[in-house]
């Protein structure tokens, strides 16, 4: 059958269960029962359970299937995905939510990431699936949790910690706005296969492609060539031609960013700052960002207080008092110099040692 | 936002203008054939049901004939 | 295929978090196009580089997206995964769903791919991972009739999203299932067929606690707020106090605009109305005590994007108050999107998001030229040059010419 045209996604009301038909609009609180587990409550009385627990996104059809079979035993059928790829188990039945936790537990599923928690991380492609890529998205992330698992199963931080990681500048995961991002960084220009552009690369695109302009044409000999100063290793070029190699497995990496937020509460949503500008890709278990980013967490947890997200922290003590309390080597690096560079810029005499 | 079937004169003219480039934003096309973008979208719109112009992703989308920008392992 | 050793991979199936390397392997039993991706994975572990390549035209008929392109670097070597294809799914409002549903992706999915899936993209599209160019029309067609639709790729609205809202959270200002739900019908021109400089991305937020991220990650963020004050019930702020709810120093110290004052004696809870800035932090701590006012709405902000090309961009405030109401069909809403884009399709660059375009020709043009009412909600702080660039129209020109005469 011919597929039908703008027909639009699903209708969520079909996806809903009854308890939440019912209530829809009524939610008068909730509260976090145990890690793992959100309770609302709705005007009517109405409770309903939500248990949480991750996944690694990247999961296949027989992963779906057996969550369907536990939601089919538990929850009457209806479940949900939450922005971070976790699993919501939707229960209007308090009494199979323990059940339902240990059955889960019994299967190796990770039960956790409410309230003052890590929550899953937001990432993007990689290795796996993306043609740009500075380093893998999937195993970064595994390596990095399974290090932090405990505060993902407890609620034990100061706030609750939001984690992303992009696996190029392109950042098409949330990080620039995380409390911890994880950026994978080119740090070199792209080759140029001459004979592959001459074969086959419409010139005026691939110069246009560039976002700084570092690409000119060189029509002696029919390709191009790149201006190095001016190029940021974005890897747009490569996108429009494959003539354009941008990997280079010896010098791509991962940098650090932290402090970002988008709640409005308390303070206003925050970009995060770069702290560590390069780390190497170690691949499989990439063990200095695990190290790194666990550091800058334990001083986190040792100096805040309670309900300070790790930016407004930093705030608080100054970005200065930071870089001296974790030891952190501050350079140049960190210094901006693009295009908003000036509004970081120290502009009055006080400040901290 | 334009809706209603497309002029058919809008339609050759943008096929007769795909056929002398590789591929071209509509909004090249609008200004090359002098007619207003909505118009051409509308019209292009209809071409790609018609299997005629097909839309070309890289880094922004394009429009090209059907058939005329090869893929990579292709 | 025969087995192939993938030693480093491997150590990734070790430790508590849930692996995706176990996940692929589950779908290489019954995908070739999986078990050869393992081994370009392992190769890419070994080399520390990527192996894909992007570009062509893959796609349906009628439709300017919702698949993108993926080729490997060696097809000769890896020839199950030479085409290996991004599909989008466009998921319904809030993630939610009952698992027939579930099951019948992943039905069509065995049929047509590799059994891999990204649930969910981040921008909301169900992504199903890898499938060859000549099954993607019969994808679409078996979706289709399964009552799915695709999602947005390219220069086009992208597939809209939304947080839980009234499904299951007590903050909802808004009903932003149904909203996302029914502006993306509205769109569907706007998202399936590409004709704008670049990408464009709404995402609906319930609160200020903005679970969807809009304010970083979309063009157009739809932020619940509410315009009257916040309801404080005082027999719930006393069984707080009862309970020992450090309220003074937990809520009312870090009031960002120390609007909130606590009586310890009458054990009461006061706020002065028009010094908050509707935060959303005291309610975060004290659900049971406070709610939102009555008078609910959205806040419009725009401009947000990520780093490419000029940085990434926070959304600012555009309409700082904006009913969203289902009953009439969220037509502001609407009609002043339809304008912004607009503005945008007339005055941006090739590759410039809306955030760089209003950068480039000034927050004052857009305003004025989309029509939008200008208040000092728009900004924290008015400029701090005098470089205003008045327009001389509007100017007393008569008898300033250089000879006395008028102009
Ligand atoms: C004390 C303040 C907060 C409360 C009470 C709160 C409450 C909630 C609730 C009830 C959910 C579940 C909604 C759902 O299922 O989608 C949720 C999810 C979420 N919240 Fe908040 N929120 C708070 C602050 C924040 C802040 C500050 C951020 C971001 C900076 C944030 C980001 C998120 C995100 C991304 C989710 C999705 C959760 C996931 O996928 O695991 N929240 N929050
Ligand atoms: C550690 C670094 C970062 C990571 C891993 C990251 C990750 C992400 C992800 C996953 C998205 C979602 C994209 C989508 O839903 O389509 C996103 C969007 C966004 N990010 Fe970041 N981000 C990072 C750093 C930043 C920084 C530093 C900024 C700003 C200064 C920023 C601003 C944005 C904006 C504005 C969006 C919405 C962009 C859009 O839709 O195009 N990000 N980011
Ligand atoms: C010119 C710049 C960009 C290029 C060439 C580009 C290219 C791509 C490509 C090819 C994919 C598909 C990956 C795959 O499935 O294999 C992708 C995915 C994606 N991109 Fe981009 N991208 C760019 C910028 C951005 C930006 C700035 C954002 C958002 C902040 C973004 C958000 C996304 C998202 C959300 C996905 C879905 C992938 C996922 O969920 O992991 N992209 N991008
Ligand atoms: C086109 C715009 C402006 C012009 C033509 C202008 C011109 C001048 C002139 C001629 C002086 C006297 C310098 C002297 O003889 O000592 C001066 C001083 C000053 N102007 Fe402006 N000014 C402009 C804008 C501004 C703005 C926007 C600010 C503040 C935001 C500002 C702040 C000052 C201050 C503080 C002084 C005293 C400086 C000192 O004593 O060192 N001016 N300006
Ligand atoms: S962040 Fe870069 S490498 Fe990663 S998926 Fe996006 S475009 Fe690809
Ligand atoms: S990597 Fe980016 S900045 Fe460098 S030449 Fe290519 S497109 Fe230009
Ligand atoms: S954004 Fe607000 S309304 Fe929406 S789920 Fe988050 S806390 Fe609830
Ligand atoms: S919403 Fe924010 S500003 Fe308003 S009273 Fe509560 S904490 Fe204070």
């Amino acid at each position: 059958m011919a597929a039908k045209l703008d027909q639009g996604p699903p209708n969520y009301k079909e996806m809903l269960p009854p308890i939440i038909l019912d209530n829809y609009g009524k939610w008068k609180y909730h509260e976090i029962p145990r890690s793992g587990v959100l309770k609302h409550v709705s005007e009517s009385g109405a409770a309903l359970f939500s248990v949480r627990v991750a996944t690694p996104r990247l999961v296949s059809i027989d992963f779906i299937r057996d969550v369907c079979a536990l939601a089919d035993e538990f929850c009457d059928g209806f479940l949900r995905w939450t922005t971070r790829n976790n699993i919501e188990f939707l229960l209007s039945d308090e009494a199979k939510v323990n059940p339902l936790i240990e059955t889960l537990v019994a299967k190796g599923f990770a039960v956790g990431g409410t309230g003052a928690a890590i929550s899953n991380i937001i990432h993007t492609q990689g290795w796996v699936h993306c043609h740009t890529p500075a380093t893998d998205a999937s195993g970064v992330v595994k390596a990095v949790m399974d290090d932090l698992y405990e505060y993902f199963e407890s609620m034990k931080l100061p706030a609750k910690l939001k984690m992303g990681l992009a696996c190029c500048l392109n950042m098409c995961g949330s990080t620039h706005c995380s409390d911890i991002g994880i950026v994978g960084v080119h740090r070199t220009p792209p080759r140029i296969d001459h004979d592959k552009i001459r074969k086959g690369t419409e010139i005026p695109s691939l110069v246009a492609s560039c976002p700084t302009g570092a690409i000119r044409p060189d029509p002696k000999n029919k390709s191009v060539v790149v201006n190095e100063e001016k190029c940021m290793y974005c890897g747009n070029c490569y996108t429009m031609s494959p003539a354009m190699e941008i990997y280079d497995a010896r010098n791509d990496g991962i940098a650090i960013l932290i402090g970002g937020k988008v709640s409005n509460a308390r303070s206003a949503p925050s970009f995060s700052r770069m702290v560590i500008p390069f780390l190497p890709n170690n691949a499989p278990r990439w063990p200095e960002v695990t190290e790194a980013i666990r550091a800058i967490l334990e001083l986190w947890i040792a100096n805040a207080d309670k309900g300070e997200r790790l930016g407004e922290w930093v705030e608080r003590i100054g970005w200065e008092r930071f870089f001296a309390l974790s030891g952190l080597p501050f350079s140049d690096m960190l210094i901006d110099d693009y295009i908003f560079a000036r509004e970081t810029f120290r502009t009055g005499a006080a400040f901290k040692y | 936002m334009q809706k209603g079937p497309a002029s058919p004169e809008i339609k050759a003219k943008i096929l007769e203008y795909l056929a002398k480039v590789q591929k071209a934003k509509s909004r090249d096309v609008a200004v090359a054939i002098g007619e207003k973008k909505g118009d051409v979208d509308n019209a292009v719109k209809e071409l790609t049901a018609e299997d005629l112009v097909e839309y070309l992703y890289i880094t922004t989308t394009y429009i090209c004939l059907k058939g005329k920008v090869q893929t990579p392992n292709g | 295929m025969t087995e192939k050793k993938t030693p480093l991979l491997d150590e990734l199936e070790k430790g508590k978090w849930p692996s995706f390397v176990t996940e692929i392997k589950r779908a290489a039993v019954k995908s070739a196009a999986s078990a050869e991706l393992l081994q370009v994975l392992e190769r890419s572990y070994e080399e520390r580089r990527g192996h894909w390549k992007h570009g062509g035209i893959v796609g349906v008929r009628g439709y300017g997206g919702g698949v993108i392109g993926r080729y490997v670097d060696e097809p000769e070597t890896y020839p199950n995964i030479a085409e290996f294809h991004t599909v989008r799914i466009n998921q319904p409002s809030g993630f939610f769903y009952n698992t027939k549903t579930l099951r019948t992706i992943c039905d069509l999915w065995e049929k047509h791919g590799s059994g891999l899936t990204n649930m969910h993209g981040s921008t909301g599209d169900i992504i199903l991972l890898g499938c060859k160019t000549e099954h993607i029309q019969p994808i679409f067609d078996d979706y289709s009739e399964a009552g799915f639709d695709l999602g947005g790729s390219g220069s086009c609205l992208r597939t809209t999203n939304c947080c839980v809202g009234p499904g299951r959270c007590e903050y909802a200002c808004y009903d932003t299932l149904e909203a996302c739900y029914n502006i993306t019908n509205e769109f569907m021109d706007e998202l399936h067929r590409p004709m704008w400089p670049y990408k464009s991305k709404i995402k609906f937020s319930g609160c200020a606690n903005d679970c969807t991220g809009a304010i970083a990650r979309s063009d157009i963020s739809v932020i619940g707020t509410w315009r009257d004050t916040i309801r404080i019930d005082q027999d719930a702020v006393k069984e707080y106090a009862a309970n020992k709810f450090p309220i003074q120093s937990q809520v009312c110290d870090k009031c960002p605009t120390g609007c909130l004052t606590y009586n310890n004696e009458t054990q009461e809870l006061a706020v002065i109305a028009e010094d908050c800035t509707r935060c959303h932090h005291c309610i975060n701590l004290m659900p049971k005590a406070i709610q939102a006012g009555k008078e609910k709405g959205a806040t419009i902000l725009v401009g947000g994007k990520s780093t490419i090309v000029q940085s990434a961009f926070m959304s600012s405030v555009v309409i700082p108050f904006m009913k969203m109401d289902v009953e009439d069909d969220f037509e502001e809403f609407k009609d002043t999107v339809r304008r912004i884009w607009e503005w945008w399709d007339e005055n941006g660059k090739t590759r410039e998001r809306i955030g760089e375009t209003i950068f480039r020709l000034g927050m004052g043009k857009f305003l004025r030229e989309a029509e939008i009412p200008i208040v000092p909600q728009q900004v924290f702080r008015p400029r701090a040059n005098p470089y205003v660039f008045w327009a001389q129209e509007d100017l007393d020109k008569s008898g300033t010419a250089l000879d006395g005469t008028a102009l």
